[in-house]
């Protein structure tokens, strides 16, 4: 779902590091309203966690693998505004140092990943595992839903941010000049494989993670207040 | 295909020693006497970010490969290898880019001028210009902005890379934690690496799929309840250095006459490429 450069156009790549940039702001005060500062530590855990996470291959039926974004589990683990900033973080050291995701796309990127793909499942999650207690197994589903749901979102986003190269950037002549499908073939392309495939992976990683620690370490699922 | 199978763990293990081999080529090339490694990071990250940019404003596929040809040329001259480079810079992201640009070059997607009309299966495909200048310029771009972007992390020391952010006013409180993640990722690559050298020491069988989905969800847990407990050494070993609430990055980084004159040939480079661009 990194999204590299060359694929977006840099009106659209602005666009998001504007929408971005109060997100940030946002995230920023939050947290350090909120975090103690023997807590600061917990976001360069959360940020390399959720960096390290995708290299976890999860075996899927057939003999294939794949592997989770864990967005949804940092924010379960984290609160939603603390993994905005884990996640915004985590990508930019992926972009600067390794390659992986554009530099001009790091705006987009941290949009689907460390903004929609968060807090949809957050919410969700919270939503649906409401008043349970630590250990009921609703927490358990809700966290499966929360993250094929979350994810998929964040699918569904790339693939619109796609779609809209060739609408927004093309010659006189219809040449497109970044990515070069419309929205008909890119959303159903990045929607298809997050609905069949990774968002399947996501849930059952995002489930299975949190059933284990209602077991062994039930503290840790405890309310972030809102972090 | 296999109904039973043990290669997530392989997977994995290739994916953390992958990563670890990379991470040693780049510091070698970071530690070299090249070209770009005698920059001042500062002055080198604005003036990459500067070219990434121009790639990505381009419209002409000519203008393009010349940005391209600049970054090979400053590899070379940066005693990079470029054999490693190329590989480093073509596999995965523009080889993918590559292979899903070929749909883009027929008329279902791009229609247009037709260039090539062929028959497959009596069914009838037609390349179209639009669709050929189209692909190749997507291609082109995405090859010269990854390449820009991996020249300028291989040639520039990591944690140098991250004190960087400064200049572009990021809070001294998200370069701290970009720093201390960097850290934290190669601690946690060795833990995934050891776990996984472990589990595959003790499974003789294969493993069925649902069975290797828990143990990788247990190791993701234990991953994190391990983390969690480090929080508290942390912080204690932050304070013992004179962590006081609010995080100092050190600035010692000078730029020279050397640095501006980059600095000055880059935005030389780049007002003539958007002049080409523009006749």
């Amino acid at each position: 779902m990194h999204i590299p450069d060359g694929y977006l156009g840099p009106a659209t790549c602005g666009a998001f590091y504007a929408v971005m940039l109060p997100i940030w702001t946002a995230a920023s005060k939050i947290v350090k309203k909120t975090l103690k500062a023997k807590q600061v530590p917990m976001l360069a855990i959360g940020a390399a966690f959720s960096f390290v996470i995708m290299m976890f291959n999860v075996p899927i039926p057939g003999g294939s693998t794949g592997h989770a974004v864990g967005g949804v589990l940092v924010a379960i683990l984290l609160g939603p505004w603390a993994a905005c900033i884990a996640i915004t973080v985590a990508l930019v050291v992926q972009a600067l140092l390794f390659g992986d995701g554009g530099i001009t796309a790091i705006g987009a990127n941290c949009f689907n990943m460390a903004f929609v793909l968060p807090f949809v499942g957050y919410y969700l999650y919270k939503a649906i595992s409401f008043n349970a207690p630590i250990d009921s197994n609703r927490r358990v589903i809700a966290a499966g839903v929360a993250g094929y749901v979350a994810l998929n979102m964040a699918a569904l986003f790339t693939g619109i941010e796609f779609g809209l190269q060739p609408l927004l950037h093309h010659t006189a002549t219809g040449q497109a000049l970044y990515c070069p499908y419309g929205l008909n073939v890119a959303v159903a392309a990045m929607a298809g494989e997050h609905l069949l495939i990774f968002g399947w992976v996501e849930a059952i990683v995002t489930a299975l993670v949190v059933k284990y620690l209602q077991k062994h370490s039930p503290e840790l699922l405890e309310e972030k207040g809102g972090l | 295909m296999k109904r039973h199978s043990n290669n997530f763990i392989e997977h994995s293990l290739i994916g953390t020693l992958d990563f670890l081999k990379e991470s040693l080529f780049a510091e070698e090339f970071a530690l070299k006497k090249g070209f770009l490694q005698l920059l001042d990071p500062r002055i080198k990250v604005l003036t990459f970010l500067l070219l990434i940019i121009q790639a990505v404003l381009i419209k002409n596929i000519l203008i393009l490969f010349y940005l391209y040809a600049l970054c090979l040329l400053l590899a070379a001259i940066s005693r990079i290898n470029l054999g490693f480079f190329l590989k480093r810079t073509w596999v995965f992201i523009p080889l993918f880019s590559l292979v899903i640009a070929i749909p883009a070059l027929f008329s279902i997607f791009s229609p247009g001028e037709a260039l090539v009309t062929f028959k497959l299966l009596s069914i009838k495909f037609v390349i179209t210009q639009q669709g050929l200048s189209g692909a190749a310029l997507f291609v082109m771009r995405v090859i010269t902005c990854v390449s820009f972007a991996v020249l300028m992390s291989i040639t520039t020391k990591h944690f140098e890379l991250l004190k960087v952010l400064r200049i572009f006013k990021v809070p001294q409180v998200f370069v701290m934690i970009a720093g201390m993640c960097y850290r934290y990722v190669y601690l946690f690559i060795g833990i995934i690496e050891n776990t996984y050298l472990a589990i595959k020491s003790r499974t003789g069988t294969r493993i069925h799929y649902k069975r290797g989905q828990q143990i990788v969800a247990w190791n993701i847990a234990y991953l994190w309840s391990r983390s969690y407990c480090l929080n508290e050494q942390v912080y204690q070993a932050m304070l013992s250095r004179g962590y006081t609430g609010e995080p100092e990055v050190l600035n010692d980084f000078r730029a020279r006459i050397k640095d501006w004159l980059w600095l000055f040939c880059v935005l030389g480079i780049c007002a003539f490429l958007f002049y080409l661009s523009r006749r």
